[in-house]
This record gives C-alpha cells, sequence and structure tokens, in this order.
C-alpha cells in the first residue's frame, strides 16, 4: 500500500516539478506526460487484483534514467529525474501483502492455461 | 457469508454490494462533478469554480481539444459516469455468475472512462500549459474506480472460460442464460 502511495505521489510531483524546479523544453513535457501515468497506474496498483500493474512503474522509471541524456535535460531536470526514476523503480519492485485468491488470477484466461477450481494458494494475480 | 457465493477458488465475492457500492457511489461524485463542467461548457453557467490555477479552468474547458466532439468533452464525461453507475447497480451479490454480460459492460465501461481521462490530464499541461482543478479530480476519480471494478470483471470472464471448457455455449454463459445452478452455490454443486 505505501509503496503504491509514494509511486502515485511521485507521479503527482512529476507533473509540478517543471514549475517548481523552474525547468522547460523536452524535459517539461516528458515530465508532464510520464507523471499522470504514473500515478495513475500506482493507484491502480493498490488493489490486489490488479497489483501486477505496479511493474509499469519499472518501465517508467528506466525511461526516466535515461531521458536526460536522450531529451537532453538541464542539470535541475536531470537530478530529478534520476532520483524520481530510481525511486519509481524501488518501490514498483515491492510486492506488498496479498491476501486474497483470485481463481488463477489474469492468467488464467490465456488460451493455454485453464480456469482451477479451486487456486491452491495466495499470490499476486498475474 | 461471502464464501457460499464466492467464485471458485476465490477467498472472496466481489459482486457483493459492500464492494460494488463504493464504486458507484465514486461514480455519481464523479458524474457530479463532470455534468457541473459540461453545464458550464455549454454556457448555462457563466463561471467556474478554480481555486488553484487562475485561468486554468477556462482555458482548458474552451480549448479546441473540448469540442473535438457534437458535444462538450465533459457531458462526454458524464455520461461515462452514468453508465459506470448503472452498470454497477444492476444485478445480484451473485452477477458475476448470473449476468457475466452487465459486468463485463461495468469492466469496459470503467476502464476506457480511466485512460480518456488520463490522457486529457496529460494534453492539458502539454498542449494548453495549463491545469484545472475540477478535471483533474475527475480524473482521480475515474482511475480510483479501475482497481476495485476489475475483481469482478476477472471473475465473469474466468466464470465465462471455465463453463465454456464444461462445453456449455460461452454464449449463453454470457448472457447468464439456462443456468441449471442459479440460486446454488457452484462449489456446494460440484460435492
Amino acid at each position: 500500500m505505501w509503496a503504491r502511495i509514494a509511486n502515485a505521489v511521485l507521479g503527482i510531483w512529476l507533473m509540478a516539478a517543471p514549475a517548481v524546479l523552474g525547468y522547460g523544453g523536452a524535459a517539461r513535457t516528458n515530465d508532464r506526460i510520464v507523471g499522470p501515468i504514473a500515478a495513475a497506474f500506482a493507484t491502480i496498483a493498490i488493489w490486489e487484483v490488479t497489483r501486477s500493474v505496479r511493474f509499469v512503474n519499472v518501465a517508467l522509471g528506466g525511461w526516466l534514467l535515461l531521458a536526460p541524456w536522450i531529451l537532453g535535460h538541464a542539470p535541475a531536470a536531470t537530478v530529478n529525474s534520476l532520483v524520481v526514476g530510481a525511486l519509481l523503480i524501488g518501490f514498483a519492485l515491492v510486492r506488498g501483502t496479498v491476501e486474497q485468491r483470485f481463481g488463477g488470477g489474469w492468467s488464467a484466461l490465456l488460451p493455454s492455461h485453464t480456469v482451477p477450481e479451486e487456486h491452491p494458494a495466495g499470490g499476486e494475480p498475474r | 457469508m461471502a464464501e457460499s457465493d464466492a467464485p471458485p477458488g476465490w477467498s472472496y465475492n466481489p459482486s457483493t454490494w459492500g464492494q460494488r457500492l463504493p464504486i458507484v457511489g465514486l461514480a455519481l461524485v464523479g458524474f457530479l462533478i463532470a455534468g457541473y463542467l459540461a453545464l458550464y461548457q455549454w454556457g448555462i453557467f457563466s463561471g467556474v469554480w478554480e481555486p488553484f490555477f487562475g485561468d486554468g479552468s477556462r482555458v482548458i474547458l474552451n480549448s479546441s481539444i473540448s469540442r473535438i466532439l457534437p458535444i462538450p468533452d465533459a457531458a462526454l464525461g458524464a455520461l461515462g459516469y452514468l453508465a459506470d453507475a448503472v452498470t454497477g447497480v444492476i444485478g445480484r451479490r451473485g452477477r458475476w455468475r448470473t449476468m457475466p454480460w452487465i459486468v463485463i459492460l461495468f469492466g469496459l465501461a470503467v476502464g476506457p472512462l480511466g485512460a480518456v481521462s488520463i490522457l486529457l490530464v496529460i494534453l492539458q499541461p502539454v498542449l494548453f500549459g495549463e491545469f484545472c482543478t475540477l478535471c483533474l479530480a475527475s480524473a482521480v476519480i475515474s482511475v480510483a474506480m479501475i482497481g476495485p471494478a476489475m475483481d469482478e470483471f476477472l471473475a465473469s470472464l474466468q466464470w465465462v472460460k471455465r463453463e465454456r471448457a464444461r462445453g456449455r455455449s460461452a454464449w449463453r454463459v454470457f448472457w447468464g442464460l439456462d443456468d441449471e445452478r442459479r440460486g446454488a452455490p457452484r462449489t456446494a454443486a460440484q460435492g
């Protein structure tokens, strides 16, 4: 729960950061796009049945670690991008507690899987 | 209490009123916010409430993107929230099994509404350099509805697939037709 909240706050911070830290250009546009997406997936991942979408923020964090060199960020935007990217990845890798069982989860819908009658143990639905 | 009517392999029933009513409540709040913004866009209200971003709401709600469709975008949002509330409230606590069509419609209504909201949240600052407080509030609500709606959606999809694997018509299972176990928990019928 806390890890999802932390990433949602980081996403909202990315939306505000260009104004607060005073940077513009491609870095500003990038952070205003990545921020809402990160906050949205962090929020959706709060619920156990959709916990797996937390991994989207691993990808977004990875992009934030690369973006300063691809987009040519200013120093303040670079530091912000690296710190936020690393934190996003770290929090997204926290699985948290999953107490409910979901009958095999989302992967049970794949053609190669069968929907089980009983799911043996708890686990993050995938 | 929820144990007996939980889907096979589930630890709880995702279709109980306790599970669904909070989502319906969120949808109704979203409907009120989007309805208010739509009334402004139609010119029925001359001003719009904006505590943080100065001219932000006026710029966003009168932007070219907001008028890209025949009706203002907030009116479309209000219709989306209404669809969420209606599909969220129809059916009883066994509806993941007895009415998969309404549960799947519910999931399909909730998902895209959240996606469009996030798209609009991105477009506001990127294209117009402004934010709109109530638009952001509406986006938060529509995203918060996705997670809690997806468990029921998953249970219905699993149900249709499982019954199809047993040789029943997926079409009839989808519409909740000829369920011989209607009213009786599936797990109890297996013995």
